[in-house]
C-alpha cells in the first residue's frame, strides 16, 4: 500500500517524466510551422498551401536522422491573428521553422515575431517591405516583389501596345495594393501612359460594379488589376460581364495561377493578361519533376500556391541539410546565397535582403477551343528577372 | 451619361440582391423575434444549388425555380428539427444554434464542393451587355433587377392581400393573440421560416452568376443582410425594400465619391440610421 510520502514523490515526477517525454520526443523531429488563413476569404489558397508542405515534408522523409513533420495554424488572413499563433507555437513548443503566410500584412507582421524568436521563416508575400524596409535576418522571401511584378508585366504589356496611353487602375486597399500601384505609376511616368483614374477598394470587398462603372467612365485603354486571388476573380468575371474586354485590354498583375484559372473558367480568361510567378507549363527540371509528384498526389496539375510553398519549405529543408543543423543561426548562413532548382529555373537567394532572384511571367489566356488540356490555360509571353538592387531596397539586415 | 446617374441605376441592380438577401430575414424576426444567424447559409445552399444544376447540365432557369423550393424546404426540417425547441429561450440560444447550423452547412459545402471559388456562367439569353448611348450595362443585372422586383411584388401581396399575409402580419404584432383565435401558429412559424430561407436561396441562385460560388460567402451575406434589416427596421417588408435600395446607392454612389470608403459608408448609413431612428426607417416603436 502506498503511503503519504511516495504519492508525494510520485506526484511530483509524473509532470516530469512527462515534459520529458515531450522533449525526446521533439527532439526526435524536425518541425515546419505553416502559418496560413484556413478560414475566410483566402482560406483556398491556406489549402493549397498546407497541401504544399505536405508534400515537401512526406517527400523529403528524414533529416538528420529525424522524422520531417509539420503543423498548420489558422491566420485567418488577419494579421493579429497570425502573430498570436506564431508567438505560442515559438513559446509553447519551442518551433523554429516556418513557412506560409499569404497576405503581405500578415506575413510582415509574423516576419517580426519569428525574427524575436530567432527563428527562420520563408514566405511567398510579395509586399516590397518583407525584404524591404522591414527586412530580417529571420525572413527569407520566395515571391517577386511588387517592384519586379509590374516590371514584367505592366512595362510588357505597355510595350507590346505602345499605342494604349489610358490605364485605370482597381487597387486593393492595403500593403501589397498600395506597392503595385506606386511601381504602376513610375511604369506610366516613363512610358508616357496617362493614368486615367484608379479606385481603391477594401480587402472585404465583393461587389465591383461600382468601380468597373468608374473604369468605363474613363474610357481607358488598358484596365489593370491591382487586387490577388479571389477579389481579382470577383473583378475579373464581373468585368467580363459587363463587356469590359471587347473594348480595352484587361491586365491582373499578379495573378493566382492554375487555381485561379480553374476557378475563373476559359471564357474569362480568354485574352486577359496575367502576371505569373510561375508556371507550371514552363520546362524546367523542376516542374517535370513536380508535376509528376503532384499528379500523383492529387491527380491534378501543381497550382501557384502549392508550388510556392513546395519550394519554401523544401528550401528551409535543404538549408538545414547544408548547414547540418537545426541552429536557425547555421540555417540561416546556409540560406544566405544559396542556388537550388527551382520552379523557375535556377534560383538564388540573394544574401543582402533574402530575397529569392527568379523569373516572373506574363501569360495571355487562350480560348477553350485552343487548350491542348485541361491545364493550358495559356501562353507564356515574356518573362524575365525584375529585382530592386539591395542598397534600393532599404534593407538594412541587422 | 453622367456617372453619377450610372452608378444610381448600378446601385438599384445591387440594392434589390440585397432587398432579396434581407427580406426573409426581416419577416423572420418580425414574427418570430427569432435572430436567424444561418440566413447566410440558405444563401450560400442556393448559390451551390445553382452550381450543381449548371455542373450537372441543367438549365440555370430550373435552377432559379427549383433551388429556392429545395432551400425552403431544408430550412423548413431545419425549424422543425431542431429551431422550433428554442423560439422562447433567450436570444443568446438562437444565435449559438443558427451559427452552430451555419457553419455545419458551410463545411458541408466545403466537403461536397471543394474550399476553391467556382464559376457559374450567365444563362446564354442574358449574355452580353446593353447599350443606350452611354449608358452599357449588363442584360443579366437588368433581368436580376426585373426579377427582383417581380418577386418583391409577389411578397407584398402575399403579405398584404392574402388571408396568410394578414396571419403573418398579425403574428408579428402578437402571437398569443392569433393563436387565441384558434390558428396554428406553429404552422405559420414553419412557413415562415421556410420562405425565408426560400427567398435566401433565390438570392443565392441570382447572385451566383454574378460573383461565382465560394464556400464563405454567406458570411458576407449575412452581414449585409443584418444591415439592410437593421436599417430598415425589423420585420418590415417595405423597410428592407427601402434599406436594400439605400444600402445599394450609397454603396455605388460612393465608388466614385470615396472609393477606398464604399464599403465603410454601408456600416456608417447603419450607425446614422440607427442614431437617427432607433427603430429603423420603417420600424415599429
Amino acid at each position: 500500500m502506498m503511503d503519504r510520502r511516495n504519492f508525494l514523490k510520485l506526484s511530483a515526477a509524473a509532470p516530469l517524466t512527462a515534459a520529458f517525454g515531450k522533449v525526446l520526443a521533439q527532439s526526435d523531429t524536425i518541425e515546419l510551422v505553416c502559418p496560413v488563413p484556413l478560414s475566410g476569404p483566402f482560406a483556398a489558397n491556406g489549402k493549397f498551401s498546407e497541401m504544399g508542405v505536405r508534400l515537401a515534408v512526406e517527400n523529403y522523409g528524414k533529416l538528420l536522422g529525424k522524422r520531417v513533420t509539420y503543423t498548420t495554424m489558422d491566420t485567418e488572413g488577419k494579421p493579429a491573428t497570425a502573430v498570436r499563433k506564431v508567438q505560442e507555437a515559438a513559446q509553447q513548443k519551442g518551433a523554429r521553422f516556418f513557412v506560409g503566410g499569404i497576405l503581405s500584412s500578415e506575413a510582415l507582421a509574423m516576419s517580426k515575431e519569428v525574427d524575436k524568436a530567432g527563428g527562420v521563416y520563408m514566405t511567398i508575400a510579395g509586399a516590397d517591405e518583407i525584404t524591404g524596409s522591414d527586412c530580417n535576418r529571420s525572413t527569407f522571401r520566395w515571391s517577386v516583389p511588387t517592384y519586379g511584378i509590374i516590371d514584367q508585366t505592366v512595362r510588357q504589356v505597355a510595350e507590346k501596345f505602345p499605342n494604349a496611353k489610358r490605364w485605370y487602375t482597381i487597387t486593393p486597399q492595403y500593403v501589397f495594393g498600395e506597392g503595385l500601384l506606386h511601381w504602376s505609376k513610375e511604369v506610366f511616368k516613363a512610358k508616357g501612359i496617362e493614368h486615367v483614374g484608379n479606385s481603391s477598394h477594401s480587402l472585404a470587398e465583393k461587389e465591383f460594379s461600382g468601380y468597373l462603372t468608374n473604369a468605363m467612365a474613363a474610357k481607358p485603354d488598358v484596365l489593370l488589376l491591382l487586387n490577388f486571388a479571389s477579389q481579382s476573380s470577383d473583378t475579373l468575371r464581373q468585368a467580363v460581364s459587363f463587356g469590359i474586354k471587347k473594348n480595352m485590354i484587361v491586365v491582373v498583375a499578379q495573378s493566382a495561377g492554375l487555381e485561379q484559372f480553374e476557378s475563373l473558367g476559359p471564357d474569362i480568361c480568354d485574352g486577359v493578361y496575367f502576371g505569373l510567378q510561375n508556371w507550371h507549363g514552363v520546362d524546367t527540371p523542376f516542374n517535370r519533376e513536380f508535376t509528376r509528384l503532384a499528379n500523383g498526389a492529387t491527380r491534378s496539375d501543381p497550382n501557384f500556391t502549392v508550388t510556392s510553398t513546395y519550394t519554401c519549405a523544401k528550401v528551409v529543408l535543404d538549408a538545414i541539410k547544408k548547414a547540418n543543423s537545426t541552429d536557425p543561426k547555421a540555417v540561416i548562413a546556409a540560406m544566405e546565397g544559396m542556388q537550388y532548382e527551382g520552379p523557375t529555373g535556377i534560383e538564388e537567394i540573394r544574401r543582402g535582403d533574402h530575397q529569392v532572384i527568379k523569373d516572373f511571367y506574363l501569360l495571355k489566356g487562350k480560348p477553350k477551343a485552343a487548350m491542348k488540356n485541361k491545364s493550358d490555360y495559356g501562353d507564356i509571353v515574356s518573362s524575365g528577372k525584375s529585382f530592386l538592387p539591395v542598397e534600393k531596397t532599404l534593407c538594412k539586415m541587422a | 451619361m453622367n456617372i453619377y446617374l450610372l452608378q444610381i441605376i448600378n446601385g438599384i441592380g445591387i440594392g434589390m440582391l440585397y432587398f432579396l438577401m434581407a427580406v426573409g430575414l426581416s419577416i423572420v424576426f418580425g414574427l418570430l423575434g427569432f435572430v436567424n444567424f444561418a440566413h447566410g447559409a440558405f444563401f450560400l445552399l442556393g448559390a451551390y444549388a445553382c452550381y450543381q444544376f449548371a455542373l450537372a447540365g441543367l438549365d440555370y432557369w430550373l435552377a432559379l425555380v427549383l433551388a429556392p423550393v429545395i432551400v425552403g424546404g431544408f430550412a423548413w426540417i431545419t425549424e422543425k428539427a431542431f429551431l422550433h425547441r428554442i423560439y422562447k429561450l433567450p436570444h443568446e440560444f438562437h444565435i449559438l444554434l443558427t451559427v452552430g447550423v451555419a457553419l455545419v452547412l458551410q463545411e458541408a459545402v466545403i466537403l461536397q464542393w471543394g474550399i476553391v471559388g467556382q464559376n457559374v456562367a450567365v444563362p446564354e439569353a442574358l449574355e452580353g451587355v446593353l447599350i443606350l448611348g452611354q449608358f452599357v450595362y449588363p442584360k443579366y443585372r437588368i433581368f436580376v433587377i426585373a426579377f427582383t422586383a417581380v418577386i418583391a411584388l409577389l411578397l407584398w401581396c402575399l403579405l398584404d392581400k392574402t388571408r396568410l399575409g394578414a396571419i403573418v402580419r398579425a403574428g408579428s404584432e402578437s402571437t398569443e393573440m392569433v393563436s387565441l383565435l384558434g390558428i396554428h401558429v406553429t404552422r405559420i412559424f414553419s412557413f415562415v421560416f421556410a420562405l425565408g430561407g426560400a427567398t435566401a436561396g433565390l438570392a443565392g441562385v441570382l447572385a451566383a452568376p454574378l460573383r461565382g460560388v465560394e464556400p464563405f460567402m454567406g458570411v458576407e451575406a449575412l452581414g449585409i443582410a443584418f444591415v439592410v434589416v437593421v436599417i430598415g427596421g425589423m420585420g418590415s417588408f417595405a423597410g428592407a425594400l427601402a434599406s436594400g435600395l439605400l444600402v445599394g446607392v450609397v454603396q455605388s454612389l460612393m465608388s466614385t465619391l470615396w472609393p477606398e470608403g464604399a464599403r465603410l459608408m454601408i456600416f456608417v448609413a447603419m450607425a446614422a440610421v440607427m442614431l437617427l431612428r432607433p427603430n429603423g426607417l420603417f420600424g415599429r416603436t
